[in-house]
C-alpha cells in the first residue's frame, strides 16, 4: 500500500460530555479485538466539545461499527469531513520554528544528544538546522533536523 | 492503558508526546509541560494525514498544543 493510495476520511463522532478523551481511548481499546477496522488516528480538540475526530480510509458504516462498540460514543455525524477542515486543530510540534541564527539550542537526539550548540544557519524549505558545538574547541558544522534540537535560549519575542 | 489521573499527565515539549513520569520515553527530554490542550492518539503513522501534519512518526498518545 503506497500512501498515495490511502484517501483518509475524518469523521466526527458525538460524544457524551466531558467523556471526549475517554471515548478517545476506548475507540484505541476497542481496535485492539477489531483488525477489519482501519483507523489512523483518533483526536479530541478542545475547541469541539462533544465530539471526537477519527482518521481512517473505512466507510461511515465500520466506523458506525466501532461507534456501538465504545462506552460514551454516542452517535457518527452522517457525512464525511475532509482532512483540510480539521487541519486548524492541529499545531504541528515545533521544527524549525522560533529557532534563528544566533539561537542556542541542546541536541535532544543523535550521536551529539546533551552537547550545546549555537545556530549558524536555518533551512525552513528542509526544516534542517545548522549547527555549531559551544563547546567544542573546533566549530564543526553539523546539520540536523529541526525537532532533534531543543531551544535552550532565545530572543525574547512571544 | 487509559490514564486514571489526566490533570497530572505532562507532555513533552518537544515531541509532544504525553509523558508518564519525569521524562519523556522518546526522545529523552525532560522539557515537559503541563500545560497542553488537546488529546491525539496516532495509530499508524505512515498512512495519517493529522501525523503527516504534526510531523509525529510513532505512534501513541500526543497534545495537540502544548504551551
Ligand atoms: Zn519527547
Amino acid at each position: 500500500m503506497t500512501e498515495e493510495s490511502v484517501r483518509n476520511r475524518v469523521y466526527a463522532i458525538k460524544t457524551t460530555a466531558k467523556q471526549e478523551r475517554t471515548v478517545v481511548d476506548n475507540i484505541i481499546k476497542a481496535l485492539e479485538d477489531h483488525d477489519e477496522i482501519n483507523v489512523v488516528a483518533v483526536m479530541a480538540p478542545d475547541e469541539l466539545k462533544g465530539y471526537v475526530l477519527v482518521e481512517s480510509p473505512d466507510p461511515i458504516a465500520r466506523i458506525e461499527q466501532l461507534r456501538e462498540m465504545v462506552p460514551n460514543a454516542r452517535s457518527v455525524v452522517k457525512g464525511e469531513t475532509s482532512f483540510h477542515e480539521v487541519e486548524h486543530f492541529l499545531e504541528p510540534k515545533p521544527v524549525v520554528s522560533g529557532i534563528d541564527e544566533g539561537t542556542i539550542v541542546e541536541l535532544i537526539a543523535g550521536p551529539f544528544k546533551g552537547e550545546k550548540a549555537i545556530v549558524k544557519r536555518v533551512d525552513t524549505s528542509k526544516e534542517e538546522i545548522t549547527v555549531e558545538l559551544y563547546e567544542s574547541m573546533v566549530p564543526i558544522p553539523i546539520t540536523v533536523r529541526g525537532d532533534n534540537v531543543r531551544v535552550i535560549d532565545k530572543m525574547p519575542e512571544e | 492503558m487509559a490514564p486514571r489521573n489526566k490533570k497530572s499527565l505532562k507532555v513533552c515539549r518537544a515531541c509532544h508526546h504525553v509523558v508518564e513520569g519525569e521524562s519523556c520515553m522518546t526522545c529523552g527530554s525532560t522539557n515537559l509541560s503541563e500545560d497542553w490542550a488537546g488529546y491525539l492518539y496516532i495509530v499508524d503513522p505512515k498512512n495519517s494525514e493529522i501525523a503527516k501534519k504534526m510531523n509525529i512518526d510513532m505512534p501513541g498518545r500526543y497534545a495537540l498544543k502544548v504551551r
